[in-house]
């Protein structure tokens, strides 16, 4: 028996063991919900799940736009200056201690509950590891690169575009990672605890009604989301981490 | 008049406690088409002065020029610049990297291929237009570094001693192959090196530095004809002119 | 160092001196955006207001409860895998992939499992914690160099004198750095826990006045939580460095 089949057998034994637990009452439903649960609540209202799925992915997709280009130009511009990066590093590093989450009511007040204060929290939460990692990986560039690009005449901007981010560029996208990572969850969590729509409100909704099959069904799109996005960046890591292995070996 | 002018120039560093003298009072000339060597001790200011001439840097006081003007800032079109550090983009191809200056330029993509092909074709490299820095050696890299230093045809190469992280053979290997490139291109190159030997096997010239503060003490014409014959190294009047620089490098040093 | 403390300096300022003026320009409503001085006042109020000093008590041993637990257990746990590396083989991949999945998503789950009490939270806590900490630990064994280990060996040291000689001090920057990153995590899911659902804490305070308009409530709580934070944070940081040097001394030695 090759492994493929063996890794499904695996996975239907370990599906239908859950489905037994739970029918056979070893664990109340409402804690876990059985796969059949969850496959109903799917059926039922997919379609509204559906949506609620789209507006979260928008919400996610326009945080980590914003995420990324300010934290990459923050990171650009402090890491190039000695005196800006000494300063600023200890504090942006520091702030990193606050749970962002308790600014969440204070966009709540001044935001409302739609969309717009989760892109913002997200955009908060995600700015800091990408300005930091961004920041770090400009300090690392050996200066005769830079004097290599003043001695065949670059401009400032050439500079930045084509010499300086591409070598900070293995910094900035793990950075990137981290960031993204932080700014899928802000999205989704902050839906959880205040929201009109979107995945993490449908959880919410579905756990006061202790439907625990929507529940598990809204948290496995959850995840899914979650999964897709770091796969996405796992494809970015890789392409770029491909010339910097090749650079570090030879 | 010569390709080069520098009058009296003189580079300070730093303020109090930390002043540094780099140099004082540096004159010299150089011939148009002319293979002139800086040699010194380590420290002398050697690297200072080349990127004065580069425009990297300001001289303290004094002046240096190419064809009557100053140099105050990098001129690429007119000064190519080749490092210590081949310096490549390590996610360019060879081709890529030597086309980079014209790039930048907005240099037509025809056209700049061609030039560049020929480039490397010029360091023996044509066959690897398409490798990466990391798939090459330190000295092919360091060609691919040469060719982009002739990419904008300059008026005048600076070397700031390209060799000197590379073995000794591969490096007296790469010596001997700049002079072929050089022979077919007839720029004006100024080099720099700690090795006497490479300075006087490579050059027209040779100008020798004294310790810092840096200044000429001496300067010796190296009348080998060319093209030059590896052999001469071992020759007498080889080592005679070697231990003339030695010794003035010596007496400035005591 | 100056420059890092002129950082500080100036982003405390920057962000008061730019508050008082936005409240003062009315750039938006006094409600919305009170002067730092209202804010000042009411969080002087909270200090001596016991129902609020009660919240706050209740929170911080949500969070002290919740390390304490996660913490020796997930530190032995890291050194368990550290020194089986069979071991290490079956959970690590697993310990990475829960890291990878954001936990906070699980919440209703636990309040579904536990309720809205203090065990709920206390868990969650222990579950954000738990799996930082063992990393870290996993990495603080690995990370002892083995000359270190042979040349104790060759000296004669017993079993003991190798724990806490050698390999305690080599390993404590590492498992303090992930105690603290422990902290952090252990705070963020307390607090979320408190937020979402429960009767009492400060996560539950702040989220009200979110819900009730009420600003200056809000950021006296803000600014209260984060300097608290902060400066847990940066107490756990001193004490990494410290032994961090203590290390360095000992491996020069």
């Amino acid at each position: 028996m090759n492994a493929g089949i063996r890794s499904l057998v695996v996975a239907a034994v370990a599906v239908a063991a859950w489905e037994a637990v739970v029918r056979l009452g070893l664990i109340s439903a409402i804690i876990l919900a059985a796969p059949s649960d969850i496959i109903l609540a799917a059926a039922s209202d997919g379609a509204v799940f559906v949506r609620a799925f789209a507006t979260t992915a928008i919400e996610i997709a326009a945080a980590i736009v914003m995420t990324w280009t300010l934290g990459i130009v923050v990171g650009l511009i402090v890491g190039s200056s000695h005196t800006l990066a000494s300063a600023t590093t200890p504090v942006l590093s520091s702030i990193f201690a606050v749970p962002l989450i308790i600014l969440y009511p204070l966009l709540m007040a001044w935001l409302g509950i739609g969309p717009l204060s989760k892109v913002v929290f997200a955009v908060l939460s995600g700015f800091f590891p990408v300005a930091l990692n961004t920041i770090d990986g400009v300090r690392a560039i050996e200066g005769r690169y830079i004097a290599f690009a003043r001695s065949v005449g670059a401009t400032r901007l050439q500079t930045y575009a084509r010499i300086i981010f591409p070598l900070a560029l293995p910094a900035i996208v793990s950075g990137l990672r981290v960031g993204t990572g932080l700014v899928v969850i802000g999205v989704i969590v902050t839906e959880m605890l205040a929201s009109l729509g979107g995945i993490g409100f449908l959880i919410s909704y579905h756990r006061t009604l202790f439907n625990t099959g929507h529940v598990y069904f809204g948290m496995v799109l959850a995840l899914l989301m979650a999964v897709a996005v770091n796969m996405g960046l796992t494809a970015i890591d890789r392409r770029i981490g491909l010339w910097r292995m090749r650079e570090e070996n030879s | 008049m010569q390709i080069i002018e520098v009058n009296k120039l003189g580079k300070n560093f730093g303020a109090g406690r930390a002043h540094v003298r780099a140099l004082a009072d540096v004159s010299f000339a150089v011939e148009e088409g002319r293979f002139v060597t800086l040699v010194g001790p380590s420290g002398c200011g050697k690297s200072t002065l080349l990127q004065i001439l580069a425009g990297l840097i300001a001289a303290t006081s004094g002046e240096a020029r190419i064809d009557g003007e100053r140099i105050r800032a990098p001129m690429p079109d007119k000064i190519g610049m080749v490092f210590q550090d081949p310096t490549l983009l390590p996610w360019k191809t060879a081709l890529a990297n030597v086309e980079f200056p014209l790039d930048l330029r907005g240099v037509d993509r025809a056209v700049r291929r061609k030039r560049c092909l020929a480039l490397l074709d010029l360091v023996g490299l044509r066959e690897f237009a398409d490798n990466y820095p990391h798939e090459l050696s330190g000295g092919m890299r360091q060609r691919v570094a040469i060719a982009r230093g002739l990419a904008q045809d300059p008026r005048l190469i600076l070397m700031d001693e390209p060799f000197a992280a590379l073995d000794e053979q591969t490096r007296t290997r790469m010596g001997h192959d700049l002079l072929e490139i050089w022979e077919r291109t007839r720029k004006t190159v100024f080099f720099i090196t700690h090795s006497l030997a490479e300075a006087i096997y490579l050059s027209d010239m040779v100008l020798v530095m004294s310790p810092r503060p840096g200044r000429i003490i001496d300067t010796i014409a190296i009348d080998f004809p060319r093209p030059r014959d590896i052999d001469i190294i071992g020759s007498e009047a080889f080592g005679q002119i070697r231990n003339r620089i030695w010794h003035r490098i010596a007496q400035a040093q005591a | 160092m100056g420059a890092a403390l002129a950082g500080y300096l100036i982003f405390a300022v920057a962000l008061f001196g730019g508050w008082e003026l936005a409240a003062r320009l009315a750039v938006a409503d006094a409600e919305l955006l009170p002067p730092v001085a209202t804010v000042a006042a009411i969080l002087w109020r909270f200090m001596h207001d016991p129902a609020f000093l009660g919240d706050l008590e209740l929170t911080a041993a949500e969070v002290a409860v919740g390390f304490l637990i996660a913490a020796p257990l997930a530190v032995s746990t890291g050194f368990l895998l550290g020194e089986r590396l069979h071991l290490a083989e079956t959970f690590n991949p697993i310990v990475h992939f829960i890291l990878a999945v954001p936990q906070s998503i699980f919440l209703p789950v636990f309040i579904l499992a536990f309720g809205i009490g203090f065990l709920e939270k206390v868990l969650f806590g222990v579950t954000h914690a738990y799996f930082v900490i063992v990393v870290n630990s996993f990495a603080a064994v690995r990370s002892i160099p083995p000359p270190l280990i042979a040349a104790a060996r060759v000296f004669g040291a017993t079993r003991a004198q190798i724990y806490t000689r050698i390999y305690l001090p080599a390993m404590l920057p590492l498992v303090l750095t992930g105690l603290r990153l422990g902290m952090v995590l252990c705070i963020i899911g307390v607090l979320l826990a408190e937020m979402y659902a429960s009767r009492h804490g400060i996560g539950r305070l702040i989220f009200t006045w979110g819900e009730g308009y009420q600003v200056p409530e809000l950021l006296a709580g803000i600014v209260l939580v984060s300097i608290l934070t902060v400066a847990v944070n940066e107490a756990m940081r001193l004490a990494e460095l410290r032994a961090g040097r203590f290390y360095a001394r000992v491996s020069a030695a």
